[in-house]
């Protein structure tokens, strides 16, 4: 290998190492990020906003963007709480994650098929989601007059072999979601449709379907999260999940993805979670004033992709 | 006058691994048009760029009419009178001719306290330049209103308006007509007379032995030849460049095969392609060549039907036209390749279904059958996790043409396969179009460069407003004149 060859291998460990050094830097500064308790936390935190930012990554590297996530996982976690105190949990969750579905099914059809841009198409969707989750809930936290299901909940906190189910989820679905992107034609050509949709179109790929298919993926995902949330929140909230959206944004950047499509990986997405939650929950430990916390978050974002442009520039 | 223009000495510049230039010396002088030939890679781009202020040499020394200058940008540069065209015009398409020629330097008027562009001026000083130039059209049109050809002379306006003293041009004929490469010839000789320096750089030798007064051959980073005019010719530069003498590739003359195509890619006139064929579509720019091409890959507004292998089929897209087995090779190689991505997901991209075992792509399969065709079709480096954004041109097309070789398609259409491409990978591609329809293969080729198609191809229809106006055959013998006269250019 030569230097060049050394070099763009780590750059490409990039988030990781971020991660390795930022969490180093925390544990030396507060001996309370290393307790069990609060690494459980981060953990139970980060799960929810990976499943949304690997749905944003699918987009993303196809080419898009979609700024309808947060509303997305609201509309789902009330569907499924209130399908599921009618219908039981089984008909809840698939209702919760096929509302997210259906919701990333307009988006795809809208900017694939009509060419409406991606940025306004779910800015649109995002208002819009949000005023449907209100008009069926009356705005109101959907939970019955008894609460959820005893097992909906204890999905919410309980564990298994010692760690979360919420934990499992993102776990899960990362392997499955690496392999559908990685090891199936499917995956090669959302990576083609994003990098260059009139090459990939002169190569026999269907870009319309596949451009469509990404948010669908990314509103199912939203569904799962909406789903995970009123599990934890033990009810659906109508108001939850606000600013997701940036957030699994700034991740998926974090993660080294480019918003020209094309590039971008799940795992790598999901380190870019973890960093988000991590420097959250540093800067609480070391009791920063949560305006300032604002301010930190935001100039991480933008140093992260001021470094990345940087990079590419050499 | 007693010092150069512009001169560089010793310059070294290292990217990363590669040594783009070594030490090398170039002067011009004034009212002086000096050409850089040299295969791709030869350091030409990185060259002007060091002249032009875009990179920084790592040594040496660039001087601008006699002192020593140390740009830090394009902006110095321009600001010392040193004015570069690349080939893709840096032009703003939404703005109007007159403002491109003025941006950067707005005339303006005082209204009380405001500054506020003075519009008479602007066009009037528009109007000024590209008079200079023998075009004439409105100032207010936009520039997204006008073809390459004419773009290209806004650009041109645009530098002889900034007082420049040097100036750089990088292929500037690369997507010219033979007219319109005249009118260009004409401007320069020009600019020429009135003592501007120009530094030209181009593939097309014949061009160079034209116009240039002095040549300088550039060779994996250094000066290979200086030669003055009359003292080179197109054979000469060839053997300078690449350290070997040319090798003319000539159409072999096969027995027609199999009828492979049958379309009428106008409308009206039925065209056939046989296994063992090369057939040139010649026409000038707009003419339609390229919606003939397009339509035939189902990727025009209006697809026309196609018969391939005898079965007609209409052509919903070119998903369609890939399944009956046509290949294609886009004008452009960003069309043509996606940049970001590797040389392996690149040639893998139109052979994904064959390589699919339920539901996952045999990977292994894949790295055999990219290797075989990087070796088939000598891409180099050897290296298929390389982005295709860093290859270079003539290497970026054998890509393109691996995907379809992998692909194992009857037919290919090419639009403009060598253009801007080196030489030597130019005889490459000929080569392995020659190959590919030796197998039995059919290729549908067009390309601006009549001399090229002559040599290509077996018959060759010439194509005028969207119409097929005439078909010629080897038989009756065709050359770049006869091509010329079909065409009407």
């Amino acid at each position: 290998m030569t230097m060049t060859a050394h070099r763009s291998a780590l750059a490409g460990q990039m988030p990781l190492i971020s991660l390795i050094v930022l969490c180093a830097v925390t544990a030396l500064l507060t001996d309370r990020f290393l307790s069990p308790l609060n690494l459980t936390n981060i953990l139970v935190q980060s799960s929810i906003m990976a499943v949304i930012a690997m749905g944003m990554t699918f987009v993303i590297v196809g080419g898009g963007f979609d700024l309808s996530v947060g509303s997305t996982a609201a509309l789902s976690g009330c569907v499924a709480a209130m399908v599921m105190l009618e219908a039981g949990i089984a008909a809840g969750v698939a209702a919760g994650i096929l509302a997210g579905a259906a919701v990333g099914l307009a988006n795809g059809l809208v900017i694939a098929f009509l060419n409406v841009n991606p940025f306004i198409t779910t800015l649109g969707t995002m208002v819009l989601v949000r005023g449907v989750v209100f008009l069926i809930t009356g705005g109101a936290p959907v939970s019955g007059e008894t609460g959820l299901p005893g097992e909906f909940v204890e999905f919410g906190s309980g564990r298994f072999l010692g760690i979360h189910y919420l934990v499992w989820v993102p776990a899960l679905l990362l392997a499955v979601l690496s392999f559908v992107m990685h090891a199936t034609p499917y995956g090669r050509r959302v990576y083609a449709t994003g990098g260059g949709r009139e090459a990939a179109y002169l190569s026999g790929v269907p870009v319309r379907r596949v451009i469509a298919s990404t948010y669908v993926w990314c509103g199912a995902l939203a569904g799962v999260a909406g789903v995970m949330l009123a599990a934890r929140l033990q009810s659906g909230q109508p108001t939850a999940g606000e600013f997701y959206e940036l957030t699994a944004i700034a991740a998926v950047v974090l993660g080294g993805a480019s918003l020209q499509g094309g590039e971008g990986t799940l795992y790598k997405s999901v380190i870019g979670v973890f960093i988000m939650i991590v420097l959250g929950n540093a800067l609480n430990l070391l009791n920063v004033d949560s305006y300032w916390q604002r301010v930190a978050v935001g100039a991480v974002i933008i140093a992260a992709a001021a470094a990345e442009r940087l990079r590419s520039r050499q | 006058m007693t010092h150069p223009a512009a001169s560089v000495e010793g310059v070294g510049k290292r990217f990363g691994a590669t040594l783009a230039l070594d030490g090398v010396d170039f002067d011009v002088a004034f009212g002086e048009i000096h050409a850089i030939v040299g295969e791709n890679g030869a350091g030409k781009s990185t060259l002007i760029r060091i002249l032009g202020g875009v990179h920084r040499p790592d040594r040496g020394v660039v001087r601008v009419d006699g002192r020593e200058r140390h740009f830090a940008s394009p902006h110095d540069a321009i600001a010392a009178g040193v004015v570069t065209i690349p080939q893709e015009l840096r032009l703003v398409p939404a703005l109007s001719i007159a403002e491109n020629i003025a941006l950067g330097d707005l005339p303006v008027r005082r209204l009380g306290p405001l500054a506020v562009v003075d519009r008479a001026r602007m066009r009037a000083q528009a109007r000024a330049v590209l008079a200079e130039l023998d075009f004439d059209p409105d100032p207010d049109r936009t520039v997204a209103s006008l073809g390459f050809a004419e773009r290209q002379l806004v650009a041109i306006a645009k530098a002889l308006r900034r007082q420049c003293r040097v100036f750089v041009l990088d292929e500037p004929t690369a997507a010219l007509e033979r007219r319109e490469i005249a009118r260009l010839f004409a401007v320069l000789a020009r600019m020429k007379g009135k003592g501007t320096a120009i530094v030209y750089i181009s593939h097309r030798l014949d061009e160079v032995v034209a116009i240039a007064d002095r040549c300088t051959v550039l060779r994996d980073g250094r000066v290979a030849a200086v030669r003055a005019r009359g003292a080179f010719s197109v054979a000469d530069l060839v053997g300078a460049m690449t350290g070997r003498a040319m090798q003319e590739t000539v159409s072999a003359a096969a027995a027609p095969g199999e009828r492979l195509l049958e379309a009428r890619p106008d409308g009206v006139t039925t065209m056939r392609l046989r296994a063992g064929e090369v057939v040139g579509l010649a026409g000038l720019l707009g003419s339609g060549t390229d919606r003939m091409l397009r339509g035939l890959f189902g990727a025009a507004e209006a697809t026309t039907p196609v018969a391939v292998r005898g079965g007609e089929r209409r052509l919903r897209g070119p998903a369609d036209a890939i399944a009956a087995g046509i290949g294609m090779v886009p004008p452009e190689r960003s069309l043509g390749l996606v940049m970001n991505q590797s040389v392996r997901d690149n040639i893998l991209l139109p052979n994904l279904d064959a390589l699919t075992r339920i539901g996952w792509l045999d990977s292994r399969a894949g790295d055999r059958i990219v290797a075989e065709l990087i070796e088939l079709v000598d891409i180099r480096p050897r290296r298929p996790e390389l982005r295709a954004g860093a290859l270079s041109g003539g290497n970026q097309q054998k890509v393109i043409l691996a995907k379809w070789l992998g692909r194992r398609v009857a037919v290919l259409l090419l639009d403009e396969p060598t253009q801007g491409i080196d030489i030597a990978a130019k005889a490459q591609i000929h080569a392995l179009i020659r190959d590919f329809v030796a197998r039995g293969g059919g290729a549908l080729v067009h390309s601006s460069d009549l001399a090229e198609l002559a040599r290509l191809c077996d018959a060759v229809l010439a194509v005028r407003q969207g119409r097929i106006t005439a078909a010629l055959d080897r038989s009756m013998g065709f050359d770049e004149p006869k091509l010329r006269a079909a065409i009407g250019g």
